[in-house]
């Protein structure tokens, strides 16, 4: 396996993913095979002259510094799961987390 | 054992302009939560980012004021972390191409008199939301009022050797943004945040020892406090046998302590990537002139050209230049026809002390600084009278020397009125005189004062002086 | 303009397919509504359109075949249907897709899979396989999908329509839920070249909301051309490999014949990177999704699962049982590439191979060719559950799809035949925003091919 059980728990949780232990297996050996499957891109010849190329505009533009009017339909409390006094509300978290 | 302390400071400032930096919504400081928000700040499903032209020119500007090198291409990268007041699970920033680098701050330092330190990197990025955490009392609040706010982040090297000498750099740093007019750094509003990399060594010691790193300083008054802790616990930790581990640690201010920051991006793996919503960030060679020639006359240029052209110490030059208002203050007054050494006497105790107690106004014209500066020179006014004139006018308004003549302050410079109130101390004090005249010359000074409190203070203390010398002369 | 009854009562009908995610009565009230307030000057007054699930709308809730957003209703809509609205376009419900727009077969849907309107043992491919499925059932005249590597072409081959995917940046983004950002682009199908055309040229065009938009007016509409004559069209080789299937190979050539007998050139080309687009496309589509899903994460909107007692519970209990297992593989896979010690082994070999692989195509055009034409899936519809269980086949089906996202080209499928009853498509990639030039291919070509007949 390119890819160890080990491997595949940090980077879930790096992802904040909960991987269920009855699963881990089958995900080693899938995650594995994929790695395997891109890393032939590593059997090309780097060549450090190639520039990465992303299509698209060859430059940012720049926004005007103006205030837009709010563009929501409906407000916050339309859609979060969890919405007080204003507020998005998650978990209690500690002051110094 | 000799310790030396080894300070680097990541300063975060926000830039002025009135709206986010990838979105259209407010950034004005106070508005009830999550009320300046959209798609884009919110990091609803489908929103895309447009940068603010207007918060580049300003990191522009920061940049340039500190003597980077503003590159002509940049790129946007994501930084990746879950936090519940960072929307998309990513913040905007930039990373291996950033803005500018490679610049440089000078200041005083209170131990090592002037040191450049080196400015890494400037480079922009979207500031996260808030956390609430004290008002709900089984969860945290967030408000994404701040999040997509423009920031500059100022990477200064490890150039710092005191919590003092930490306190002298920010000084500046922030004397110079607000200077150039891109932030208000208002530590109190957030918008200036400084995290501090910290460590010590042995004096003599060359290398960095591991360092740590010390956020949540969230005021002026404590950058020196939270930073003299940190560095006493990594050398006691050291001299009672222990080794200093890289970690961030959280400064308590009520408790004036640091404790390491539990849970939050323990591995520190951002996975940053080119940003794939934003082209590169290409500024043409007209845009980067049209900033430099925005930016006013820097302090340190000021300084320098204050200590030349009005023969001032340095020291009174900083005092002088340190705000850009007095400094501009300082020269209309010298404009006005003040002699230069005076004006600055005058604007560094007078001027500056009425401001700090009327909302930082400059409340006397420099027209009318001028003129009472030039009566106390004519001899008009007694240095006493002509304080009590600035603050008639600084209250009041109106001309200082109508106000001198309506408040009876105009001293009397006439021989013979002089006279009679000599006449009349001498008389009233004839041991005095005697030991005087026995050689105790140093009673002069007892005499002008009694002459003076003859002629409640009308009296030009020169002329009482010369008047007395001859009769005492005289009778002898 | 067609009755708003009529255009709901027919996709109603087309119900057993299970490529439609609006309820039955949400989608009458709201076509009733719309068909009151379109504007009857409009380009497409009165034309349903239906549009995929990852593209945000306010009449419906968007959800992009996930449980992650179930219910969610977003306050926003996307700048290409909000487009369609002025046009007078009506938006005729949400189409089912794979989890997030990953997939070839639309068979990752929360919702259950859409079934192919020929044979419902079949998947219509993917992911836009909801909307491709609609237009191919006659439900509606067009439909909205969206492409990362392939997601409109590969269902317009497998279900027999026509499907366009736009230059990179002649469509703005904005308020396309985002999978891989700098691949993504929302594309269209058609029952025709003309449909899916005038509903491209309707959406394209320029919107200071999506940066990566280029500043470019909307695209202009071709006429039907009388002949190709003037037109070189490249052939690559690395499309039509030995071990290609025979049938799909006499279905090309066939196409390749009829477009010479209307005056254009073919010859042969070659673009050497083509074996290295799969591995290359499923670097830097899942580092971008990694990223790209993160916002999901229960705080501010969608379901939360299992009350949660803390924070880090919150966002595994979401994340875990909110995406399905192709969405959760892939952000591992991309999370990976992206973490330390493996940027440059894979995500920045990957963007190198990336620029290798547009550089093919810019030197094939800079040689006089003008289009090049290809087979758009290697083969014909495969059967629901064939490929779930090895994601490496999955993946092959994008292989001659891929190269057009990577490079940033607009490219389209339309119908060139039938192998065994079931339709197969041939592919055209023109040249960046040359929209016109392919669509115009495309006319020509469409009017000679028997798209109905066994190749
Ligand atoms: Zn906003």
């Amino acid at each position: 396996m390119s890819v160890s059980r080990e491997e595949v728990l940090r980077i879930a949780q790096l992802a904040e993913l909960d991987v269920q232990e009855q699963a881990l297996a089958d995900l080693v050996a899938q995650m594995s095979r994929i790695i395997d499957y891109v890393a032939q891109l590593s059997a090309v010849p780097a060549n450090g002259s190639v520039k990465p190329v992303v299509p698209g505009p060859d430059a940012i533009r720049f926004r005007t510094d103006e205030v837009t009017p709010s563009q929501l339909a409906f407000g916050p409390e339309e859609f979060a799961p969890d919405f007080k006094e204003g507020f998005f509300v998650v978990p209690k978290l500690g002051q110094f987390e | 054992m000799n310790w030396e302390t080894v300070i680097g400071l990541e300063t975060h400032v926000q830039l002025r302009t009135k709206s986010k930096m990838f979105c259209g919504c407010s950034t004005a400081f106070g508005a009830p939560p999550n009320t300046q928000v959209c798609p884009v700040c919110l990091g609803l499903p489908g929103a895309l980012p447009a940068a603010n032209g207007a918060a580049i020119g300003l990191a522009v500007r920061g940049a340039l004021a500190l003597g980077c090198t503003v590159h002509p291409k940049s790129i946007f990268a994501r930084k990746n972390y879950f936090y519940p007041d960072l929307p998309k699970g990513y913040q905007i920033s930039q990373f291996d191409q950033p803005l500018a680098t490679s610049g440089t701050l000078s200041f005083v330092s209170p131990e090592r008199s002037v040191v450049t330190a080196t400015i890494v990197r400037l480079h922009l990025e979207e500031d996260a939301g808030k956390s609430i955490h004290d008002r709900f009392a089984k969860g945290t609040g967030i408000d994404l009022n701040r999040s997509g706010v423009p920031l500059i982040e100022i990477v200064g090297g490890p150039d710092l050797r005191s919590p003092a000498e930490a306190r002298a750099y920010l000084q500046t740093l922030k004397q110079l943004l607000e200077y150039i007019g891109i932030s208000d750094c208002d530590m109190e509003k957030g918008s200036l945040r400084v995290d501090a990399n910290v460590s010590v060594r042995r004096a003599g010691e060359t290398a960095f020892n591991t360092r740590t790193e010390v956020k949540n300083i969230n005021s002026f008054a404590y950058v020196e406090k939270a930073l003299t802790v940190e560095r006493d616990r990594q050398i006691a930790l050291i001299e009672s046998g222990g080794t200093v581990t890289q970690q961030t640690m959280l400064y308590d201010a009520k408790e004036n302590a640091v404790r390491p920051q539990r849970s939050k991006e323990e591995s520190h793996d951002y996975r940053y990537f080119p940003e794939p919503d934003l082209p590169p960030l290409v500024l043409t060679a007209e845009f980067v002139a049209e900033q430099q020639s925005a930016l006013p006359e820097l302090p340190a240029a000021k300084r320098d050209r204050f200590v030349a052209a009005y023969a001032l110490s340095r020291e009174h030059a900083t005092v002088v230049t340190s705000n850009r208002a007095v400094a501009d203050y300082y020269e209309s007054v010298v404009r006005a026809g003040a002699e230069p050494q005076a004006a600055a006497n005058w604007v560094m105790t007078e001027a500056l002390a009425d401001a700090n107690d009327h909302q930082e106004q400059l409340r006397v014209a420099p027209g009318a600084l001028a003129q009472v500066i030039a009566l106390v020179k004519g001899g008009t006014l007694s240095h006493q009278a002509a304080k009590k004139v600035f603050g008639e006018v600084a209250a009041k308004g109106g001309e200082p020397r109508n106000i001198a003549e309506a408040l009876g302050l105009i001293q009397v410079a006439d021989t013979n009125v002089v006279a009679g109130w000599v006449t009349d101390v001498l008389g009233a004090h004839a041991p005095e005189v005697g030991r005087y005249r026995n050689g105790e010359t140093k009673l002069m000074a007892f005499f002008v004062g009694q002459v003076m409190r003859a002629s409640k203070g009308k009296a030009d203390p020169k002329l009482a002086q010369r008047v007395l010398e001859e009769k005492l002369a005289a009778s002898a | 303009m067609s009755d708003a009854k009529a255009v709901a009562d027919r996709l109603v009908k087309a119900k057993r397919l299970n490529a439609l995610l609006t309820p039955p009565k949400d989608l009458r009230k709201s076509l009733n509504a719309q068909a009151a307030a379109a504007r009857p000057t409009g380009v497409l007054y009165g034309m349903p359109v239906a549009v995929k699930d990852n593209i945000c709308t306010l009449e419906f809730t968007t959800t992009c075949g996930s449980r992650i957003l179930e219910g969610y209703r977003s306050p926003y809509e996307a700048t290409a249907v909000a487009k369609l609205k002025a046009a007078g376009a009506l938006i005729a419900g949400k189409t089912n897709c794979d989890e997030f727009a990953m997939g070839s077969s639309t068979e990752h849907s929360a919702y259950g899979r859409v079934l192919h309107p020929l044979d419902k043992a079949r998947v219509p491919g993917g992911s836009s396989g909801g909307s491709a499925a609609l237009v191919a059932a006659g439900a509606v005249p067009a439909a909205l999908g969206s492409e990362t590597g392939g997601s409109v072409r590969q269902p317009a081959s497998f279900c027999g329509v026509v499907g366009i995917k736009p230059t990179y940046g002649r469509v703005s983004r904005y308020g396309l839920v985002a999978f891989g950002s700098s691949l993504d682009q929302i594309g269209v199908f058609g029952r025709s070249v003309h449909d899916a055309a005038r509903v491209l040229s309707v959406i394209s065009g320029r919107d200071p909301r999506d940066s990566t938009c280029e500043d470019r007016d909307s695209l202009r509409l071709p006429t039907v051309p009388e002949s190709l004559q003037g037109f070189v069209i490249g052939l690559p080789r690395e499309y039509f490999p030995p071990e290609l299937d025979p049938a799909v190979r006499r279905a090309c050539d066939r196409a390749i014949r009829l477009m010479k007998e209307l005056g254009a050139a073919v010859r042969e080309v070659s673009l050497p990177h083509t074996p290295y687009a799969v591995p290359t496309y499923y670097v830097i589509a899942p580092a971008e999704a990694s990223s790209n899903l993160a916002r999901y994460d229960g705080v501010r909107y969608g379901p939360r699962f299992n009350g949660a007692v803390d924070l880090r519970g919150l966002y595994r209990s979401t994340r875990g049982q909110g995406f399905g297992p192709e969405v959760r593989r892939r952000i591992l896979v991309g999370t990976y590439v992206l973490s330390a010690g493996y940027y440059d082994a894979y995500y920045k070999r990957a963007q190198q191979m990336r620029a290798l692989i547009a550089q093919d195509f810019r030197n094939a055009f800079d040689r006089g060719v003008d289009l090049l034409f290809t087979p758009t899936v290697p083969s014909p519809a495969f059967k629901a559950g064939e490929k779930l269980g090895d994601p490496i086949a999955m993946y092959m089906s994008d292989i001659f799809t891929v190269t057009a996202n990577l490079a940033g080209l607009p490219a389209m499928s339309l119908p060139i035949g039938r192998i065994k009853g079931l339709p197969i498509g041939g592919q055209l990639i023109g040249q960046a925003f040359l929209e016109d030039e392919m669509i115009e291919a495309a006319y020509a070509l469409e009017r000679v091919v028997p798209e109905t007949d066994e190749a």
